[in-house]
């Protein structure tokens, strides 16, 4: 067989392939049908926890135990440390995935879209799972030291808040428009 | 007709009677209305089968009179039906404008370049330029299903049961004519009865999912979501990017930056 033909039956493989994976299921991120109703943020979601979470990997904890203590001690915090590392990293993997679910609401009910927008988060969501994947496969084989997990999540909260302020706005004006209008038909029966 | 094979025959036969009775499935249900595209490509299939037998009956199977009709009847089934996959791409994505206005573009440049390529790289041999311009238009159509899926995913979009069926029904049997026609443009004489037939067993599962997909009436106005304002999508789309992409830079520090303590 020639090259032309292992090339187009490449081109029919993968066009199998695409297809079958986007027949799977689609697990929907936190939510329901593209509906303006599901704009709303739901909390500060796992970027409360932050100020804790840093206790927990603060270097000069690390240090003091380090010195005083066992080094299975010293073994143990660090394994529980990785675990609090992962947890925090899915933390943010949901932060990040709720962002996108909005981002992607927030196009689909928009009247105009801009190509260069959607490309640049197409390559920015392949980018992140790709590190994310990485870094948690790494921290799972214990390859990886434990991170720092300092403003990481700050990026999606400040969004988040903006976001939600945006949405709020939104709402309200549509409420105001249409109690305005409901009234001016209650006027407009008086009249009749 | 001696030359075809009596299993051939009754394979006819059968798709034959699909074809009826998905013809008259869309015009009892009304759906019609619905899939003019869908109706209009479904009309010369139907009566691309009596032409071809009568052609056949007349000139003979491996007649060149009998040859240029059957491939002149399958072009314009081949278009008709291109119209009815971009049909089912409006109907699913055009109730959301932003979306629609980038996927047509998307899948007509996508197909586009599919075609322009293909026949840049097919066999420069003008008997085989039908059989080459078949093959590129059925990869052309299989691109367009398989780039509508992807929007549907990634942007979360519902899709009615019965266009999802309609378009895999669509996006398989392009996809297998594509593989079909390929190798039958490199093994021309040794393929061509096993092409046939191939061809004719590969669309009765088709027709049997598109009867199943109409089997009920279609609604004529599709659901219209509420639009957002426009300055919504043009303030936040940069600024989501923006966090995105500084969230990956964070994430690229989470690892490297923490590879270098001790």
């Amino acid at each position: 067989m020639s090259l032309f033909l292992y090339v187009f039956f490449a081109i029919a493989g993968l066009l199998l392939f695409l297809f079958l994976w986007s027949m799977r299921k689609p697990h929907r991120r936190g939510g329901a049908l593209p509906d303006a109703g599901i704009l709303e943020e739901r909390g500060p979601g796992s970027v409360a926890h932050l100020p804790q979470i840093q206790q927990a990997f603060a270097d000069s904890d690390f240090e003091f135990l380090f010195e005083r203590a066992q080094s299975s001690l010293v073994r143990r915090v660090r394994r529980e440390r990785r675990q609090v590392a992962l947890a925090f990293l899915s933390a943010v993997r949901e932060d990040f995935d709720r962002l996108l679910h909005t981002a992607t609401i927030i196009s689909v009910l928009s009247p105009e879209v801009a190509a260069l927008h959607e490309f640049e988060r197409l390559r920015l969501i392949v980018k992140f799972n790709l590190r994310y994947r990485i870094i948690r496969m790494q921290l799972h084989l214990g390859l990886a030291p434990i991170p720092r997990l300092s403003r990481l999540s700050d990026l999606v909260s400040g969004l988040s808040v903006r976001m939600e302020t945006a949405m709020k706005e939104l709402g309200e004006r549509a409420a105001l428009a249409a109690e305005l209008a409901s009234s001016l038909d209650r006027r407009g029966g008086d009249v009749a | 007709m001696a030359e075809i094979a009596t299993f051939e025959r009754v394979l006819w036969g059968i798709i034959l009677f699909l074809k009826l009775a998905l013809f008259l499935l869309l015009i009892y249900r009304k759906n019609y209305r619905v899939y003019p595209c869908l109706f209009a490509y479904i009309l010369p299939t139907l009566l691309q089968s009596p032409v071809l037998f009568f052609c056949y009956r007349i000139w003979g199977f491996s007649s060149q009179m009998s040859v240029n009709i059957a491939w002149s009847t399958q072009g314009l089934v081949v278009d008709v039906r291109a119209l009815a996959v971009g049909e089912i791409c409006r109907r699913v994505l055009q109730r959301y404008r932003g979306i629609w206005a980038l996927a047509w573009r998307m899948l007509l440049a996508a197909a586009g370049l599919v075609l322009l390529y293909s026949w840049a790289v097919g066999r420069p041999h003008w008997q085989l330029a039908i059989l080459n311009a078949d093959r590129v238009f059925e990869l052309a159509i299989a691109l367009t299903i398989g780039i509508l899926f992807l929007f549907v995913r990634y942007y979360e979009i519902e899709m009615a049961p019965a266009e999802r069926l309609l378009a895999i029904g669509f996006f398989l049997f392009s996809c297998f004519s594509f593989l079909n026609d390929t190798i039958l443009e490199r093994r021309l004489y040794d393929y061509d009865v096993l092409w046939n037939l191939a061809g004719t067993v590969v669309f009765i599962p088709c027709l049997l999912l598109w009867i199943w997909a109409l089997r009920q009436p279609q609604p004529e106005t599709v659901f219209q979501p509420q639009m957002l304002p426009s300055n919504l999508y043009a303030e936040f789309a940069p600024e989501i990017n923006f966090r995105l992409k500084a969230l990956n830079e964070h994430l690229n520090q989470f690892w490297s930056a923490e590879a270098r303590r001790p």
